[in-house]
């Protein structure tokens, strides 16, 4: 269904912007422009996160937190070998999919353990990176209770998803 | 953010120090080239859908999309000026039509425009976060095509149990916010009061 919706609306901005005789070319320059300003200051929040995430996978210390958060998603119901996903899901969706491929391989696709991995990428965001990249902007260096209230809701969800999974 | 960053490096870098010590310069440097690899194909992205935004605008369509959002974005942003909310009805959009990428530059926008002078996040800018963080997307294309490339015999079996908890983690992260804010806004009303009053004073005096 969405495959048709953004072609179909862009194929409307076009033929307005014809109609009404308006140099769709040079708005789209115009627009486009604000693209590097804006990734020159999204770049070092980028760079600052996926150097920290890349980190974190790397030295072993995400596979050992995973191990001591495990019983705790064992509890709610989510597979222990699910942890380092939800873990790193929050940070990086790069590193999240290289997580959620091995997963893959070792577990299979159409396993609980697939299902259920597949489900934790599938309805979750990269709340950290979100978080900083939308501030990275505005002068608001504090976000009080934002970043808590995601992690959480997600959370919930997952334990809700993953209940329907089982039944 | 600035604590987890630091706990994040400071364990990473302490506990390569013994296992492997050259290692974790090369995992940063590894991230850090990954990172610019993602601004690269994120300046694509940005850039085309920047421009399209433009044409958004230009035409009216935008207005449109804007208008049939509108109900619910004053019910959860209350107060939300004109501005932020073109910015924020083509966040939702984009986000809905799962365009994660396109949505970023419409919600960078979105909390700029609301920006008050005061350096902690007002209760808008925390709901946008929440709305964009808890995922508004339905169909998460990027696992489908993943499942197929490992040769899942049902690649979208996991679809509606994942659309509930996309929803439920919305709905629980939209709840928390209006609560959390009703919480802090009677703290903060408390605090502010003396000087509401000192200020309305001071104008019938003038």
């Amino acid at each position: 269904m969405t495959s048709y919706v953004i072609p179909l609306i862009f194929l409307t901005v076009l033929l307005i912007s014809a109609l009404k005789k308006r140099n769709a070319y040079s708005v789209f320059i115009e627009g486009t422009k604000s693209a590097i300003s804006l990734m020159c200051e999204v770049f070092p929040f980028l760079l600052a996160v996926m150097t920290a995430v890349e980190l974190f996978r790397a030295s072993g210390v995400s596979a050992t937190v995973s191990q001591f958060f495990a019983p705790v998603l064992n509890l709610v119901g989510i597979p222990k070998e699910l942890t380092e996903l939800i873990l790193i899901r929050p940070l990086s969706g790069a590193g999240a999919m290289a997580v959620l491929d091995n997963i893959f391989t070792l577990y299979g696709t159409d396993t609980y353990i697939g299902a259920c991995a597949s489900l934790i990428y599938g309805s979750s965001e990269t709340v950290f990176y979100v978080s900083s990249i939308y501030f990275s902007k505005s002068q608001v260096k504090n976000l009080r209770y934002a970043i808590p209230v995601a992690l959480v809701s997600t959370f919930v969800g997952c334990i809700v998803g993953c209940l329907l999974l089982r039944i | 953010m600035n604590v987890i960053w630091l706990i994040i490096l400071f364990s990473g870098t302490t506990v390569m120090l013994f296992t492997n010590p050259d290692g974790a310069i090369k995992a940063m440097l590894t991230g850090a080239n990954n990172s610019v690899n993602l601004a690269l194909s994120l300046l694509s992205t940005y850039g085309f859908w920047l421009g399209f935004f433009a044409l958004l605008e230009q035409t009216g369509v935008s207005e449109w999309i804007n208008k049939l959002i509108r109900p619910l974005i004053r019910f959860l942003f209350p107060g939300i000026s004109r501005e932020s909310e073109k910015y924020v009805s083509l966040n939702m959009s984009a986000n809905l039509l799962g365009l994660g990428n396109a949505s970023t530059p419409m919600g960078i926008k979105a909390i700029n425009s609301m920006y008050e002078g005061k350096d902690y996040a007002n209760t808008n800018m925390i709901m946008l976060t929440v709305i964009s963080a808890t995922s508004l997307q339905i169909i998460p294309s990027t696992v489908i095509g993943m499942r197929i490339a490992h040769g899942s015999a049902f690649p979208t079996s996991f679809l509606f149990p994942s659309i509930v908890a996309t929803v439920t983690s919305t709905i629980v992260g939209v709840l928390l916010v209006k609560l959390l804010s009703r919480i802090t806004k009677k703290r903060e009303k408390k605090d502010a009061l003396p000087v509401a009053v000192k200020l309305s004073k001071g104008k019938n005096a003038v």
